[in-house]
Parts: C-alpha cells; sequence; structure tokens
C-alpha cells in the first residue's frame, strides 16, 4: 500500500493530528491554526445566537503567540457570558478569524465575518497594520470594532464612529517612558524598532516625545521584524562614544529576544553605562531562555501589576493558567474586556443594531480585568477643533496603566521584577535598579 | 537634490552605462570572431563600470583570451576597489571609511554567517545537482533539524548542544530519504505525468506539511538551546566575536569540507557526482539512480537540519524560521551556479558578506538595516545580467 504515494499523505497527517491531540491544553489551542474561520456557519432562521467576530494573528509572519492567548481569552470571556444567561435572552457566538498578521488577511476575513458570518462587533487584533485595514472594512459596512492590542496612533485617528480602543495608543507610551527616563535625568537613546506601522509609529512618537524632554535620539534604526542577525547595526552603536544613556526595543516576537540576547553578548546593554530598555515580549516566559543573560533589562507592561488584580484580574488569570501554566500578558487580558465590552453595550442598546450599539459603546463604563473602562472623546463630546488634544484620543480608553518593571535576578518571573515606575506603584522604592547591584 | 560633480563625471568616463555596453557589445564581439564568449559578458561589464572606455577599448582591439581566471578577479576587484573609493571619497565620515576595527568586525560577522548559509545552501544545492528538483521544504528541515537538536538536548540536560547536531542530522535524513522514497522516486520512475510540476508541490506541500505539524506540537513559543560555551565575547586586538556563532561557523566549514571529501574521495561522492552528470551513463557502469537520488535528498536534508542544530544555540528558533533561511538558499545556490558546492559555499560567503557590510555601511542607519536582504539581492540581480550561469555554473 505504502508504494502508492496517494495513501502516504492521508497516514501521515492522521498521524499528525494523533501526536496533536496527546500533547497538553496549549496544543489544542494550535490545532486550529491552519483553519481560517474556526466555527461552521448556521442557516439564518438558525441563528437565535449573537455573533461577535474575533480576529487576530494564529499564524506567522503574525505575533502567533499574542493571537492564540487572545483567541483563548476571548472564548472564555463568550463562556462567562453566557454561563451569566447570555445577552438580550440569547447565547454569545465567538467567530474567530486568523489574520496572519498580514493586512490583506485583516480585509478578507473582516470582509468575510461581516459579510458570511453576520457578526455585530468585531474585537481583538494585536497588529496595528492589519487593524488599520481591519476598521476599513467596519467603516464600509458600519460594524463597530473595539481594538483590543494594536498601539499605532493612527488607528483612532481615523475618526471613524465604528473604532474605539483599550489599549494604549503609541504615544501613551512613548510620554511614560519621556517622563520616566527624564527624570533619571539621561540624556541620549538610541532607538531599534521593527518596521512596520507599529514600530514606525512608535518610533515617531518616541522621537516626539523624549526630544521635548531633553533626551536627544542619536539613531533610529528600523530591522525587518524577521530579523535574527542584528551584529551589523548593533557594531554602529557599539561604535558610538561616548555610549548612549538608554537602548530602547520596539521590537516584537523571537526578534527582539535576538536583539536583547546580542546586546547583551557585544556588551551595550545593560550595563553600568546603559539603560536596556526590552520590549513588553520580555514578560513572556520564554524570554529568559532566549536570553539568559538579560537580568537588569526594563520592560513596559500595560496594567496593573499582579498585587493590584481585581477579581475579574484574577478570575481571567487563573483560568488561563490552567490553560498555559503562566500569569496572562495584557494581550490576553484586553481581549478578554473587549469582548465584555461589547456585550455590555449591545446589554445595554437593547438590539444588536449597528448604529444603536455605537452609541452605547460610547457610554461605556464598566470595571474588567485592566480597570473601568471610559472613553472621553465621543459624538456627545467630540474632540476640541483648536488641536489641543491629540487626534489619537477619539474613542481612546484614557486611562491604561503604563508600568515599567525591571528584572534584578535571573530567570525572574516576571510578577516579581521591581515596579519602578510610575512612582505610585513602586514596589522598591526606586526608579532604576543599577546594573549589578540589589534592591 | 544635489549631485556630486564626482558622480557626473563617473558617469561619463566610466559607470553602469559604460557597464551596460561592455556587457552588451563584448560578447557579441566574441562571439562574431569565433572566441570563447562565456566570460565576456562580466569582464565586459566590470572593464566598463571601472575604467570605461580605457579598458573597453584595448579588449575591443586586442581581445585576449578571458578564460584566464586572472580577468574575471581582476576586473572583480578592481570594481570593489573602486567602488569603495567612490563611496569612501562621497562618506568620508562614514564608520566603514574611518574605523578600520568597525570594518574587521563586519567583514568578520559576515563570513561568520556566511558559513552557516553556505550550509544550508550547499544541502540544496546537491539535490538540485543529482536530481534536478529544486526542494522547496529545505527550509522547514533547517527549522526541524533545530527543533530535534532542542529537543534532545532537553532529554540529556549536561551534555554539549555540539552533541546534537549529529542527532539532528539523523533525524533529517530519515525523513528526507523516507521522503524521496515514497514521493519522489514515483516521478523519477515516469509514473507522474507532469514530473516539473509535481516536484514543486510535494515539496511545497511537504513543507507546509512540517512547519505546521511542528507548530501544532511545539507551540508558537520561541525555544532556544543552551549555548554551546559561556563565553560571551571574544576581543582580538580590535575584532569583536560572539564565540557561539564561531562556533556554528566553525562547523559549517567542517562539514562543507566531509561533504566535499565525500563526493570526490569516496565511490559513494562519485557515484553521486556520476549520477548528476549523467544518469544513463550512470547505470550503465552499474550505479543505481534511484538509490542515488534517495541518498541526495537524505543528504540535503541532512545538511539543513545539522545547520539547524548548529544555530539553535545562537539564535531564538520559532516553526517559522525556515522560511527566511530558505528564500536566502535559493539566492545563493543561483548566485554560486546551480547544482554546484563551491559555488554555494562561495555564494553563502558572498551574500553573509554583503548583507554585514550593506547594513553596517549604509549612510543611514535606519534605512542601513531595513534594507539588509535587498543588498544581497542587488548582488544577485547584477550576478542574473552578468553571468547568467552563476559563478560556477555549468554550461547548458
Amino acid at each position: 500500500m505504502l508504494r502508492n504515494p496517494r495513501f502516504v499523505f492521508p497516514i501521515l497527517a492522521i498521524l499528525a493530528l494523533v501526536l496533536t491531540a496527546c500533547q497538553p491544553q496549549v496544543v489544542t489551542q494550535t490545532v486550529e491554526v491552519p483553519v481560517i474561520i474556526t466555527a461552521t456557519p448556521q442557516p439564518a432562521a438558525e441563528a437565535e445566537t449573537i455573533r461577535i467576530g474575533g480576529v487576530g494573528p494564529l499564524s506567522s509572519p503574525g505575533y502567533v503567540v499574542g493571537g492564540i492567548a487572545m483567541q483563548y481569552t476571548m472564548n472564555l470571556a463568550v463562556k462567562d457570558i453566557n454561563a451569566k444567561g447570555g445577552i438580550l435572552g440569547k447565547q454569545v457566538e465567538l467567530i474567530f478569524g486568523d489574520t496572519e498578521g498580514l493586512p490583506e488577511r485583516g480585509t478578507a476575513v473582516a470582509e468575510r465575518l461581516i459579510n458570511n458570518e453576520k457578526v455585530v462587533a468585531i474585537v481583538g487584533e494585536a497588529h496595528s497594520a492589519v487593524g488599520l485595514a481591519e476598521l476599513e472594512v467596519a467603516h464600509k459596512y458600519g460594524i463597530p470594532v473595539v481594538f483590543a492590542e494594536t498601539w499605532s496612533d493612527a488607528i483612532t485617528e481615523t475618526g471613524y464612529p465604528e473604532v474605539f480602543r483599550i489599549a494604549p495608543a503609541s504615544t501613551m507610551n512613548s510620554r511614560a517612558s519621556a517622563e520616566w527616563l527624564s527624570a533619571l535625568g539621561k540624556k541620549t537613546m538610541v532607538l531599534i524598532a521593527e518596521n512596520t506601522d507599529y514600530g514606525t509609529g512608535q518610533a515617531t512618537s518616541d522621537k516626539k516625545f523624549h526630544e521635548e524632554l531633553g533626551i536627544k535620539i542619536l539613531d533610529t534604526i528600523f530591522v525587518e521584524p524577521n530579523t535574527t542577525d542584528f551584529q551589523p547595526i548593533l557594531a554602529r552603536i557599539k561604535a558610538m562614544d561616548p555610549a548612549p544613556d538608554v537602548i530602547r526595543v520596539a521590537i516584537t516576537g523571537a526578534a527582539s529576544y535576538n536583539l536583547e540576547q546580542q546586546m547583551v553578548d557585544l556588551g551595550l546593554a545593560p550595563t553600568e553605562k546603559t539603560i536596556g530598555a526590552a520590549s513588553t515580549d520580555a514578560m513572556a516566559p520564554e524570554f529568559w531562555k532566549s536570553v539568559p543573560n538579560g537580568n537588569y533589562y526594563v520592560f513596559s507592561y500595560i496594567g496593573l501589576p499582579p498585587s493590584l488584580y481585581n477579581d475579574t484580574t484574577k478570575h481571567v488569570a487563573e483560568e488561563y493558567k490552567k490553560a498555559f501554566n503562566t500569569e496572562p500578558a495584557s494581550d490576553a487580558l484586553e481581549a478578554y474586556d473587549s469582548v465584555w465590552i461589547v456585550a455590555d453595550a449591545i446589554k445595554r442598546a437593547g438590539t444588536t443594531e449597528s448604529k444603536a450599539v455605537i452609541a452605547a459603546l460610547e457610554e461605556t463604563d464598566i470595571t474588567l480585568a485592566q480597570g473601568r473602562y471610559w472613553f472621553k472623546y465621543t459624538s456627545k463630546n467630540p474632540l476640541p477643533t483648536d488641536g489641543s488634544v491629540a487626534a489619537y484620543m477619539w474613542h481612546q480608553w484614557p486611562d491604561p496603566a503604563i508600568l515599567f518593571m525591571q528584572y534584578f535576578e535571573p530567570n525572574q518571573a516576571w510578577q516579581d521584577a521591581a515596579v519602578i515606575w510610575p512612582p505610585a506603584y513602586q514596589t522598591k522604592g526606586t526608579s532604576y535598579i543599577p546594573f549589578g547591584t540589589k534592591p | 537634490m544635489n549631485i556630486h560633480p564626482v558622480i557626473i563625471i563617473w558617469f561619463l568616463c566610466a559607470g553602469p552605462a559604460w557597464a551596460a555596453l561592455g556587457a552588451w557589445g563584448l560578447p557579441r564581439l566574441y562571439r562574431r570572431k569565433g572566441l570563447e564568449d562565456a566570460p565576456a559578458r562580466f569582464i565586459g561589464g566590470m572593464a566598463g563600470l571601472t575604467l570605461g572606455p580605457l579598458l573597453l577599448a584595448p579588449l575591443w582591439h586586442f581581445t585576449p583570451d578571458l578564460r584566464r581566471w586572472y580577468w574575471s578577479g581582476g576586473t572583480g576587484v578592481l570594481a570593489a576597489v573602486e567602488l569603495y573609493g567612490l563611496f569612501a571619497f562621497l562618506n568620508p565620515n562614514n564608520l566603514c571609511v574611518t574605523n578600520f576595527g568597525y570594518v574587521t568586525d563586519q567583514v568578520a560577522n559576515g563570513l561568520t554567517i556566511g558559513f552557516i548559509y553556505a550550509l544550508i545552501a550547499i544541502g540544496l544545492t546537491l539535490i538540485y545537482s543529482v536530481q534536478g528538483v529544486v526542494s522547496f521544504a529545505h527550509g522547514q528541515f533547517y527549522m526541524l533539524g533545530g527543533y530535534v537538536s532542542y529537543y534532545f538536548l532537553q532529554l540529556f540536560m549536561h551534555v554539549n548542544p555540539i552533541v546534537g547536531i549529529p542527532v539532528a542530522g539523523l533525524a533529517t535524513m530519515i525523513i528526507g530519504s523516507a521522503f524521496e522514497r515514497f514521493f519522489l522516486r514515483p516521478m523519477h520512475q515516469g509514473q507522474i505525468e507532469r514530473p516539473g510540476e509535481y516536484a514543486i508541490l510535494i515539496t511545497f506541500g511537504l513543507g507546509f506539511f512540517l512547519e505546521y505539524t511542528v507548530l501544532a506540537i511545539v507551540g508558537p513559543f520561541s525555544q532556544k538551546a543552551p549555548a554551546f560555551t559561556d563565553a560571551r565575547v571574544l576581543t582580538l586586538g580590535a575584532l569583536t566575536l560572539l564565540p557561539n556563532r564561531l562556533v556554528a561557523g566553525a562547523i559549517g566549514i567542517l562539514l562543507t569540507l566531509a561533504l566535499l571529501y565525500l563526493l570526490h574521495r569516496t565511490w559513494l561522492g562519485k557515484a553521486l557526482r556520476a549520477v548528476s552528470m549523467d544518469k544513463q551513463a550512470a547505470a550503465v557502469v552499474g550505479i543505481n539512480p534511484l538509490t542515488m537520488n534517495t541518498l541526495s535528498f537524505g543528504i540535503g536534508t541532512m545538511l539543513a537540519g545539522m545547520a539547524g542544530a548548529a544555530l539553535i544555540p545562537v539564535f531564538t528558533w520559532v516553526p517559522w524560521v525556515g522560511g527566511p533561511a530558505a528564500v536566502r538558499s535559493f539566492v545563493i545556490i543561483v548566485l554560486g551556479g546551480m547544482g554546484s558546492v563551491p559555488g554555494a559555499f562561495l555564494g553563502g560567503l558572498i551574500i553573509g558578506l554583503v548583507e554585514a557590510l550593506g547594513a553596517g555601511c549604509y549612510p543611514d542607519p535606519s534605512k542601513g538595516a531595513a534594507y539588509k536582504t535587498a543588498f544581497g539581492l542587488i548582488i544577485f540581480a547584477a550576478m542574473l545580467l552578468l553571468r547568467p550561469n552563476g559563478l560556477f555554473g555549468r554550461d547548458t
């Protein structure tokens, strides 16, 4: 039988599926990876559920780790909502689309979710470039979309009535970083960013805010998101005399780990002279495997530290730990919240009709895993026309907590890292733990 | 935009226009005179680029025998020196001009990475030379080798990651040979109606299958094996080296030498080369081409797997790490000449060097790193124009 190649492929495929089924929980999540839309369409007459579309990357080149975490917590939110009786007497159903980190996939998935799956709202996404593609589709059909983890200012700068965001805008992150570094008296910085909407957006706002507070950006270096070898560009930084005070990384995923370990290997940062500001992915458990010498790296964290978790956060964290054996990152918590925000708006609107849901979303006031959500600038309180408020504040949650945390022991769990900024949340009473010391 | 007068003078007296003229005209002249014209295009291009009419005119008049190595080598080096001089003149403050240690660092890193690129590409070129099949699953075997080594090292924590390399090689060789035996052999036996398309589709399918199977089993989380050595940086005078990369590069050289020994000094290697030259003639003297096909695929995938195992202690590993590596390998084997092992080796070094120097020397640092892959592709495009068969390509 094996002589005929027609039989071999199915056998291999079945073998792979069997192998897959034997794996722990994380893996059962990833089985769905090659599937684009992970729910079976139902005939209209049977549509007794309220459908919410979820978007996020489950395939490369997207940030797959984040996409899988987000898909998990969105499903968890739906489960929790349905356990409380659903909304408007109906069960909620999540239709998740894999957007692969590619804008064109984002467009296709959004079109399919809206036209074929008849979703009433879209939530999620972890890539700004993809979000920018999706929001155009949502705007075309007037379907509300709540972005969970897209940072580019451009997302809410569109000013579309359908677009809401609960992640911080890049500008908010830049401002927090500038305030922290300026308080430390730092004067020079090199920024290494990925060549995407997120990276270029972050670079622009970083330059503006840091230079306003007297921190000179010596160089901004853009790299492709899948770069492995950073030595050619790190040699440039090494040749700088004097060394920069700070090297800041605005890259996601595996590339950021390669960069951070190579920075340590070449003695660039973190050192006595230079602060190493790693990407937010430095909080993931795989950080220490890839960057074993990454002690004293600083990373930013969105949301409140575990010591300040509320009941919802604790509940999500507990369920998440059962599945992934680690604390949820902010993207997972934001994704959970995004589903609840939409469900809450539908409930208050009393209908799934888009305009009513959007109006209800503008009135959001609900406390969830990441804190109390509300939107300051809405159709009832429009952005001032004099430009005194930045355009990205439209439908933007104004209060995401942006913390800077720092490792001070090798292989430290991120929850144990010191919160060093803002001062109100400091856990070790210091804004920076100097290289080679203990707090 | 201001154009420096030196650039204008260069464009008039030498430069791309004269290069195009040389590359277009010289081969025609050689052909008309009934002389060997194969190297004339490259040499004509380089001569035009460097000295313009000053060098093209004597070539035109005397039509010397261009097959001598010093013609290709000399004009190539002259072009490199002249372009560097021009670059230094226009960017006097560039680190690549002012800082010798910086240049040696970049060259050393480019070569180290180049040895590893070469190792991945050599496997691909070997498969092509024997079977005439371009394996689109090559990058995935590279990825797989890394993971095999990683999980092997997880089981035996105390061993040095070098031990993982033969293990990964063995595993990928078994999988590669089995795939060849069951999926490609029917094609060689004439059972497949459209073998060309079949080979592309089946290897492409295998690539997807491997990538998503690995993703389903290990998950998307980044992994990395323990380092070869705890030494993080090695300073030799002005030179800064990363020891773990050096080890990986050295493994690349050793495996390449071992392969060359196998191909040129053993019966098996000679049989492989015989099949790659002429299948029917090889069969007549008692070599089974089908066995050699399976073997070549197995060795090719083994080399990719060993390259992966050599690199997983150096770079962070994810299931889709194979894609960019495969694309680079395609560029390298076309650059070196499809099917040529020394060509793939040299091609790997050239791509490694050009990427490192391009990213390191490009005047605008924010663009230099983003264009890294593009620098290799410029050389690739120039090579296709000037020497379509590659550095060591066979004449077709």
